[in-house]
C-alpha cells in the first residue's frame, strides 16, 4: 500500500491541526511570551537613534520620541558603500 | 543566564536524537530481516571493481538505480523492470540509487543490455551507439595498441569515431565496469509476500 | 518601543566585541570566496559537458561525475560552511556582549577546516570519494579534519555563548549555537561506515536534507533575523513567533530526509513521515516568513540605500520560496514528475544560491567593513555583483524549472522514447550554463573588490575613526 496522495495529504492535515492546537495552548500558556526586551537585543543606543533617510516622517518623528534626538549616519552604516 | 544556554542545546539535541532514531536507529533494527532477493548474488571480485569504477566516476548522478512504484510512475511500463524492493540492495554499500535521470534507470540494465561489445563501444564513444546521448565518453579507461594481445577484449569502434591507427582494446577498468553493469538484474519475480514488503 | 535592556554598548565596546573574532573571521571570510571562485570553475566545467560531451574527455579528473562532486563540495563546505564560520565568529560575540573566547583555537580550527578541503576536494577529481551524495568527501583524509576543525571553531563559539553577560539570548543566537551542536551529530552519523543496501540510502538522505536544514538554512536564518532589524533599527515584527518558528522548524525539518526517495524501495511509513513532516514545514516556514516580511513593510525604500539588505531580502525572500517550492515537490503528484529531474537541481539551487549565498553576501557586506575599519571602495562593483548574482541565479532557476518539467513529463508517458526526456533538456541546459557563467563573473567582482579593499587596508597603517563618526553629517527630516 503505497501512502496514497489522498491518504498523506489527509494525514498531513490532521497533523497540522494536532500541531496548531500545541501551539496554541503553548501560546496562551505564555510559554513563548519571553520578555520583549530580547528582540532589542541587537540594538545599542546609537543602533536606534541614526536617522534612516528611507523612514517617512511619522516614522522618524516616533524614533525621535523613542530614542532620542538622531544621530547621522555615517559612512556604510547600512552595509556597503 | 547559563541554564537557558544548556535548556537550548539539551533541547536541540533531544530533537536530533528523536528524529535519528525515527529515521535511522529503527529502520537499522527492522532491516536487518532484508533477505537478498530471489536469484541476487554477492559480486564477484571483478563486479566489485567494476561497482568501484562506478562509484567513482560519479555515474550515480545521472543514473538512478531504482525502479518506482507502478501505482505512481510509469517506470515499469517502460521496460525498465519490476519495482524495486530492499532485498535488492543487501549487497550494495554505499547505495547507488541515485536522484537524477539524465541517463535511463540501470537497476536491470544486464538484462536489458546484455551485449558485452554494445557496452564497451557505448562506454568508449556512446554517441557511436546512440547518436542523440549527452553521456561523457570514457576514453581514458582504454586503450589503443598498435596489435590486440591474445587476453585483449577489442572495441569494434566505427570508423568516424575510430583512432587513426590502432585497435581500441578495453582496460581493466573498463572490463570490471562492464562485468559490474552486465550483473545489474533484478529482473526474478519475486515471492507473492515479497512482493509487498513495504506494507510492513 | 521598550528601551535597551541594558546600558546601551558604546562603539568601543561594539568594536571591541568585535576584536577577538576579527582573525578567524577575516581568514574564514577569505579562504570562502577563495573555494567560491573554485567552486564556480567545476560548475561551469561540468554545465559545459552537457553542451560538450566530449570536451575533455580524456582526462578522467575532468569527467562530468567528477567535476560535479567537486563542485558541490567546494560550495557547501568550502565556500557557505566557511563563510558560515565567519559570520558566527562576528555575530555571537556582538549577542551575548562577549568577546570570542579562545580566539586562538579558531584560527586553527579554520586552518585545519580548508586543509581537509585542500586534500579532499583535489581528491575527488582524483577519483577518491565516498560515492554518496554530499557525503563524497573522503572518510580518511578529508572527514577527520572537518570534525576536529569544526569541534575548534565550535567550541570557541559555544564557549563564548555559555559565558553571555546578557539576560536573554536573542533569536539569532538560538539558531547559530544549535548549529553548532546539531551538525556535528549529523555530519558523524552520516559519515559512519556501518550502512548497507536501502539503510545506506535513507541515512544518505537524513544526512542530505539535515544538512541543508540544521547547518546552512540555520545560521543564515540566524544572520537574517540580526540584520533586517540591524539596518532597519526596528525589532523583528513578533519576537515570540520567531522562537515558535525555531522549534517547529527543528522538530518537523529534521524528519523531512526520507522525501527524497518517495516511491523508491524503502519502508513505506518511512517516506509517509517525511512527507507529512514536510507539510508540516508550513508552521515554520509561515512563521519566518511573516516575520521577515512585516519587519520590512513599510520600509521598502530602505533597498535603496543598503546593499546588504537588498542580498540579505533577496535571500529571505528566495527562504520562503524554496520552503514552498521543497514541501510542494515532497508531495506525491507533483514528486511523480519532478523527481529525477533538473527540478531537483533547480530547488537546490535556489536554497543553497539564492537563499544562502546571497545572505551570506549581504552579511559579508555588512561585516568585513567592520572588520578591517575600512569601508568598500566601490558602490558600483556591489551594484555588478547584485545585478549579476540576481539575473544570473533567476535565468538559472527558471531555466531547470521548465526544463525539468518537460523531462518530467516527458519521462512519465512510456509512449514517448526516452530520447525526448534528454532532447527537450537541451536549449534549457544551454541557458543554465549562460546563467551560470553569469554568475560566475559576479563572484569574480566580489572577489576583486574584496582583494581592493584588504590591500588597501594592508598598505596603509593608519586607522580610520569609528566607522559611524568618519563624516559628521547634519540631520534633516526628509519630505
Amino acid at each position: 500500500m503505497f501512502a496514497s496522495s489522498l491518504a498523506v495529504v489527509l494525514l498531513t492535515l490532521a497533523a497540522l491541526l494536532g500541531a496548531i492546537v500545541a501551539f496554541a495552548w503553548a501560546w496562551r500558556k505564555g510559554h513563548f511570551h519571553v520578555d520583549a526586551r530580547a528582540a532589542t537585543l541587537p540594538f545599542d543606543d546609537h543602533d536606534q537613534r541614526v536617522a534612516r533617510p528611507w523612514e517617512t516622517p511619522s516614522q522618524a518623528r516616533e524614533r525621535v520620541q523613542a530614542h532620542g534626538p538622531p544621530l547621522p549616519p555615517g559612512p556604510g552604516e547600512w552595509g556597503g558603500a | 543566564m547559563n541554564l537557558r544556554v544548556w535548556l537550548l542545546l539539551l533541547g536541540a539535541v533531544a530533537i536530533m536524537s528523536f528524529a535519528a532514531m525515527v529515521l535511522v536507529v529503527v529502520p537499522a533494527a527492522l532491516l536487518t530481516e532484508v533477505k537478498p532477493s530471489p536469484g541476487l548474488e554477492p559480486y564477484t571480485a571483478s563486479e566489485a571493481s567494476g561497482r568501484g569504477v562506478y562509484i567513482r566516476e560519479g555515474c550515480m548522478y545521472c543514473h538512478s538505480q531504482q525502479v518506482r512504484d507502478t501505482t505512481i510512475t510509469t517506470d515499469e511500463a517502460r521496460g525498465w523492470g519490476r519495482p524495486s524492493v530492499p532485498g535488492d540492495y543487501v549487497y550494495d554499500a554505499p547505495h547507488q540509487l541515485g536522484t537524477m535521470r539524465t541517463g535511463p534507470d540501470l537497476m536491470n540494465v544486464g538484462a536489458r543490455l546484455p551485449d558485452r561489445r554494445w557496452q564497451l563501444l557505448h562506454l568508449y564513444q556512446p554517441r557511436a551507439v546512440v547518436p542523440w546521448s549527452i553521456m561523457p565518453s570514457f576514453p581514458y579507461l582504454f586503450e589503443v595498441k598498435a596489435q590486440a594481445g591474445p587476453d585483449d577484449e577489442v572495441v569494434t569502434v566505427p570508423p568516424a569515431w575510430a583512432p587513426e591507427s590502432g585497435v581500441v582494446v578495453a582496460g581493466p577498468e573498463a572490463v570490471a565496469l562492464v562485468d559490474y553493469l552486465l550483473s545489474l538484474d533484478h529482473t526474478q519475480p519475486l515471492a507473492p509476500t515479497e512482493a509487498t514488503p513495504r506494507a510492513r | 518601543m521598550t528601551p535597551p535592556e541594558s546600558p546601551p554598548a558604546g562603539t568601543a565596546e561594539r568594536s571591541a566585541l568585535d576584536f577577538a573574532g576579527r582573525e578567524p573571521a577575516l581568514l574564514c571570510f577569505v579562504t570562502a570566496v577563495f573555494w567560491l571562485l573554485v567552486g564556480s570553475i567545476f560548475g561551469d566545467l561540468a554545465s559545459l559537458k552537457f553542451q560538450f560531451p566530449d570536451w575533455l574527455a580524456d582526462s578522467g579528473a575532468l569527467t562530468f561525475g567528477r567535476l560535479r562532486t567537486a563542485h558541490l563540495n567546494a560550495m557547501i563546505y568550502g565556500w557557505s560552511s566557511l563563510a558560515m564560520l565567519g559570520v558566527s565568529c562576528w555575530l555571537i560575540p556582538r549577542l551575548v556582549r562577549q568577546p570570542l573566547a579562545w580566539p586562538r583555537l579558531a584560527v586553527g580550527g579554520a586552518m585545519i577546516w580548508n586543509i581537509g578541503l585542500l586534500s579532499g576536494v583535489p581528491g575527488l577529481l582524483a577519483g577518491a570519494t565516498d560515492g554518496l551524495e554530499w557525503l563524497e568527501l573522503d572518510w580518511r583524509f578529508s572527514d577527520p579534519w572537518l570534525v576536529l576543525g569544526g569541534a575548534m571553531v565550535g567550541g570557541a563559539l559555544l564557549r563564548t555563548v555559555l559565558g553571555s553577560k546578557v539576560e536573554h539570548l536573542y533569536v539569532s543566537v538560538w539558531y547559530t549555537a544549535a548549529a553548532f551542536v546539531w551538525f556535528p551529530i549529523l555530519f558523524v552519523i552520516g559519515n559512519l561506515r556501518v550502512y548497507t543496501g536501502v539503510e545506506s540510502a535513507a541515512v544518505n538522505w537524513f544526512y542530505g536534507h539535515n544538512a541543508l536544514g540544521f547547518w546552512l538554512t540555520a545560521i543564515n536564518l540566524g544572520a537574517i533575523y540580526y540584520l533586517l532589524p540591524k539596518v532597519l533599527g526596528r525589532p523583528i515584527h513578533s519576537y515570540q513567533l520567531s522562537l515558535v518558528g525555531f522549534w517547529a522548524f527543528a522538530f518537523f525539518y529534521s524528519l523531512n530526509g526520507m522525501h527524497h526517495l518517495v516511491g523508491g524501495p524503502i519502508p513505506t511509513w518511512m517516506i509517509t513521515t517525511s512527507i507529512v513532516a514536510s507539510g508540516m514545514m508550513v508552521i515554520p516556514v509561515g512563521a519566518v516568513a511573516v516575520n521577515h516580511h512585516m519587519t520590512m513593510v513599510g520600509r521598502f525604500g530602505a533597498l535603496r540605500y543598503s546593499p546588504t539588505l537588498r542580498f540579505v531580502v533577496l535571500g529571505a525572500i528566495s527562504y520562503t520560496a524554496v520552503s514552498l517550492q521543497g514541501i510542494f515537490t515532497a508531495f506525491v503528484e507533483v514528486n511523480r514528475v519532478t523527481h529525477f529531474t533538473q527540478w531537483t537541481i533547480a530547488h537546490s539551487h535556489v536554497g543553497v544560491y539564492a537563499f544562502v549565498t546571497l545572505t551570506l553576501f549581504g552579511s559579508i557586506y555588512y561585516i568585513l567593513p567592520r572588520l578591517v575599519e575600512r569601508e568598500w571602495p566601490s558602490a558600483s562593483l556591489i551594484r555588478w555583483h547584485f545585478w549579476l548574482s540576481l539575473g544570473g541565479i533567476a535565468a538559472y532557476v527558471l531555466a531547470l524549472i521548465v526544463g525539468g518539467v518537460l523531462q518530467g513529463m516527458a519521462l512519465l508517458d512510456p509512449a514517448r522514447p526516452f530520447e525526448e526526456s534528454v532532447t527537450v533538456t537541451l536549449p534549457w541546459l544551454a541557458v543554465r550554463t549562460v546563467a551560470g557563467l553569469v554568475l560566475t563573473a559576479g563572484h569574480l567582482v566580489f572577489a576583486w573588490h574584496i582583494a581592493l579593499m584588504l590591500s588597501r587596508h594592508l598598505r596603509r597603517e593608519r586607522r580610520l575613526p569609528p566607522w559611524h563618526e568618519a563624516q559628521p553629517r547634519l540631520y534633516e527630516e526628509s519630505g
